[in-house]
């Protein structure tokens, strides 16, 4: 090995192991793709990560940012991030902590969306001591639907409704057209909101579920949206710094 | 083999013993010096409680009296604990449960002094002062819970590995508890299933 590559190699090294910033491969980390999602991590303070990523992933419907705190997991969703979304900050975290990043886009095709507008108050007495048998997520089987690839168009969910079961309660059901998807996603907007964030993670099959609701959901759309997860990221990684004194 | 590929084998070797060497030193949370154990616990069930190894729930929207489904670790006195856990959410047709206590079991001062409670729609709460720490607790999502309790001293909650809240401790016993708890305001039905649970002293 020439002087100058041995160098490089000990420079890699050295940032890779100084700056708190890796540029090395998991083990079980894909290699760097070509067309999809590069993700890098900086620490902006001892305990603040800052995550920023680009990269396309066509016809997705955006990104989950997972990240763990050994090099296998378990990995965690720290967000659902629209395709526009480049940059996520991980803020306070666990001082002195080995912290690993990846990203996958998601697809699946949404539903068209339901209005709800709910009566005025909160749970009654009533309604409190009622059993809610309907809000469990359940799969109602039908006979005779069509389905297709969790991705294609052929699987957006049809005859998505919301059957308002009090001031607080919606039951949605709806018809399930997917194959091998991961999960649903039921995605709200509340009135005077900007975009749709899931509001509860389903699992696969589910075409029934009740949502208690907050108190700004009063009136929101609501869709569902079968789901599968494209190429994962690079995985990133950061170690965190000590925690200050006086800190927390 | 070339230059060029003796130097990416090279590279990739020290960073898989640089991953290796760091994944055994943290594979815990915070600084070093934990040693991992395994404390014993007793299952418990009241009113309409059920406990089914890792998955608690409450069956009921009765809203009085002991309606819980949990685990209750061993006491410890001194030191300082790490706990790690995930938990999700399956179903909630109630109002507020609570999924994970520091309880204090200390003569003259026994009672629940730490306890992390979901609010329907997912807000995460401490129960006392009511202080949210996330909105995490969707229904289906998986969190991820780290509690660190310097016994005398500090008891820190880490959501999704965010410190989001910090109590000052005293000294005494302490155990911890998790499952599904039916808050004083609060009831079912809720079920929630906990994995990956972990325990640290040092």
């Amino acid at each position: 090995m020439s002087g100058s590559v041995r160098a490089l190699a000990a420079a890699v090294l050295a940032v890779a192991g100084l700056s708190g910033v890796s540029g090395c491969a998991t083990p079980d980390a894909p290699r760097e793709p070509r067309t999809g999602t590069v993700l890098t991590v900086t620490r902006v303070s001892p305990l603040d990560a800052k995550l920023s990523w680009h990269g396309k992933a066509p016809g997705a419907a955006g990104r989950i940012v997972e990240f763990a705190t050994e090099p296998r997991g378990p990995w965690t969703i720290l967000t659902y991030a629209p395709l526009s979304q480049t940059t996520y900050q991980h803020p306070d975290l666990l001082p002195e902590t080995h912290f690993y990043y990846r990203l996958r886009p998601y697809y699946g095709p949404a539903s068209r969306p339901v209005d709800v507008t709910l009566p005025k108050g909160s749970f009654t007495k009533a309604e409190q001591r009622a059993e809610h048998d309907w809000a469990p997520p359940r799969t109602i089987r039908r006979a005779g639907v069509r389905t297709g690839p969790a991705r294609r168009p052929a699987a957006t969910p049809t005859d998505l409704r919301a059957k308002i079961m009090h001031a607080n309660g919606i039951r949605f059901t709806w018809t399930d057209h997917a194959e091998g998807e991961r999960g649903y996603l039921l995605e709200d907007r509340p009135r005077g909101g900007g975009s749709f964030r899931p509001v509860a993670v389903l699992d696969p099959d589910i075409n029934s579920f009740g949502l208690i609701t907050l108190p700004n959901e009063k009136r929101a759309s609501y869709r569902v949206r079968p789901v599968t997860y494209g190429e994962r990221s690079n995985i990133a990684r950061l170690t965190t710094g000590e925690r200050p004194a006086g800190r927390g | 083999m070339s230059t060029k590929y003796r130097v990416i084998a090279g590279i990739s070797a020290a960073c898989g013993l640089l991953l290796a060497a760091s994944g055994a030193a943290h594979a815990e949370v915070e600084p070093g010096g934990w040693s991992s154990e395994s404390p014993g616990f007793k299952v418990q069930e009241r009113g309409c409680g059920q406990v089914d190894n890792l998955t608690f729930t409450l069956t009921c929207s009765t809203a009085s009296g002991d309606q819980r489904a949990e685990r209750r670790y061993d006491t410890y006195t001194g030191g300082t604990h790490q706990f790690e856990g995930y938990f999700r959410v399956t179903s909630m047709g109630g109002t507020r449960i609570s999924l994970k206590q520091t309880f204090n079991d200390t003569d003259g001062d026994a009672g629940p002094y730490f306890m992390l409670a979901v609010e329907r729609g997912g807000r995460l709460y401490a129960v006392h002062g009511g202080d949210t720490l996330s909105n995490a607790g969707t229904v289906g999502a998986t969190v991820r819970v780290n509690t660190v309790h310097e016994v005398g001293e500090e008891h820190r909650t880490y959501i999704n590995g965010s410190l989001k809240h910090t109590v000052d401790s005293p000294g005494g016993s302490f155990y911890d508890k998790f499952g599904a708890y039916r808050t004083s305001s609060g009831n079912g039905p809720a079920t929630v299933v906990w994995s990956n649970v972990k325990f640290w002293r040092k």
